[in-house]
């Protein structure tokens, strides 16, 4: 009995939906609309009423709308952060609640008949579309700023360094998603494990340490992006 | 298994786990209550700081307004008081120039007429003057033609009848 609950833990199992030619991770998907949902009605119903003097919804959503724009505004600098704003705080916050609507939400209770409900941010499709996303919004950046100006830096300091700086274009996204998925995987992968081994008690410790990680990652992920599109754009 | 299911068959298979501690209620439970109960007073004081330092930044700013407005208020009084003040001192002047013009014009007139007077002595003197001159010389050209007779016409014969002539009056002169 114990044996084959162990056995039962899944690494792999999705739940597939066919949608023409492509089949796609259905729980994912299911997920990031729940997500995606939460942030809109949050924005909504904090903005609803706008006051001078903030109250409660709208001086929290203030609250994190600061934070969001002092990150930027470390990263991209003063004169240009403002643009970029929206961008980081969409990936700050969708990864945010992603992680920890994983970690907190019960999604245990709902059984699907394939792979289980989880952060969206626990499959590699998710962080690699949004490594992605952050690829091409410092490439439009520099572009946009720089013009063709922007290739010289790939011969700087030394045209030697050419292959490296074009290979950095790769690794940056790989390392974005990977980070993320790998973080937020293996989370839940030692939750689910210490669940099945020790089903009270002992995870609550390492539940905690695991919303720590994910703020942590949204966090890192939201600060690397903005630090590349501010490399990106900043002449040298 | 079940790779691809059909497009209409999302609801298939779909199914609700009661199973207690396989669903991670309870640790669940446990973790949000503690970070609601830790979480939320952190935000709330860190919401209500916030909250109050903006309450705070709009009184300064208020405070700010009123005390402009009040040197505003303050700035318009001195204007009045400076404007009242410059019309008095245009009055003042106006009047002292008045007076000064006034003054002026009698001290001239008295020059005038001190200067007239000194014209009218000065003239009456130059004629007593010219006058005794005059008086002079014609005297002392009688006397000179009186001499040159007497020196010219002077006899003892004549000399005689002068001589009884004045003795004839300095008679009539004792007689009377």
């Amino acid at each position: 009995m114990n044996l084959y609950d162990i056995s039962s833990v899944e690494v792999g199992e999705h739940f597939y939906w066919t949608i023409g030619d492509f089949q796609v991770h259905g729980q994912v998907l299911i997920n990031s609309w729940i997500v995606i949902g939460i942030l809109i009605a949050m924005a909504v119903l904090t903005t609803r009423d706008l006051k001078a003097v903030p109250e409660g919804g709208q001086n929290f959503i203030e609250y994190v709308l600061e934070f969001i724009r002092d990150l930027t505004k470390t990263q991209i600098g003063e004169a240009e952060y403002r643009n970029w704003v929206p961008f980081v705080g969409t990936m700050f916050l969708f990864i945010f609640v992603s992680n920890w609507s994983g970690a907190l939400i019960p999604w245990r209770i709902i059984e699907l008949p394939n792979g289980e409900l989880g952060a969206p941010t626990n499959d590699i499709n998710t962080t690699a579309g949004l490594a992605l996303l952050t690829s091409l919004a410092y490439f439009y950046g520099g572009l946009n700023k720089r013009g063709l100006g922007y290739f010289s830096k790939y011969i700087q300091p030394t045209p030697i360094l050419l292959p490296i700086n074009i290979l950095e274009d790769f690794t940056k996204p790989l390392s974005l998603s990977f980070r993320l998925f790998g973080n937020i995987l293996a989370d839940e992968l030692v939750v689910g494990v210490l669940i099945s081994l020790v089903p009270l008690v002992i995870p609550i410790p390492l539940m905690f340490l695991g919303l720590f990680t994910s703020g942590i990652q949204a966090l890192i992920f939201a600060t690397l992006s903005a630090a590349y599109i501010g490399e990106a754009m900043e002449g040298h | 298994m079940g790779i691809s299911l059909s497009n209409f068959s999302l609801g298939e298979g779909i199914g609700i786990n009661t199973d207690i501690l396989d669903t991670n209620i309870i640790n669940l439970t446990v973790v949000i209550g503690v970070l609601v109960y830790v979480g939320g007073d952190v935000l709330s004081s860190l919401l209500t700081n916030r909250k109050e330092m903006i309450l705070k930044t709009l009184q300064d700013a208020d405070d700010r307004y009123k005390e402009a407005e009040q040197k505003i208020a303050d700035a318009k009084e001195q204007l009045e008081l400076a404007k009242v003040k410059a019309e008095e001192i245009r009055a003042q002047s106006k009047a002292s120039a008045a007076l000064g013009t006034t003054n002026l014009l009698n001290r001239v007139e008295e020059d005038i007429k001190r200067l007239e007077e000194t014209k009218q002595t000065t003239i009456r003197l130059e004629e007593e003057k010219a006058v005794a001159q005059v008086c002079q010389q014609v005297s002392r050209l009688a006397l000179d033609q009186a001499v040159e007779k007497l020196k010219t016409s002077l006899d003892s014969n004549v000399q005689r009848r002068i001589i009884d002539l004045n003795i004839a009056l300095l008679g009539n002169l004792a007689k009377n």
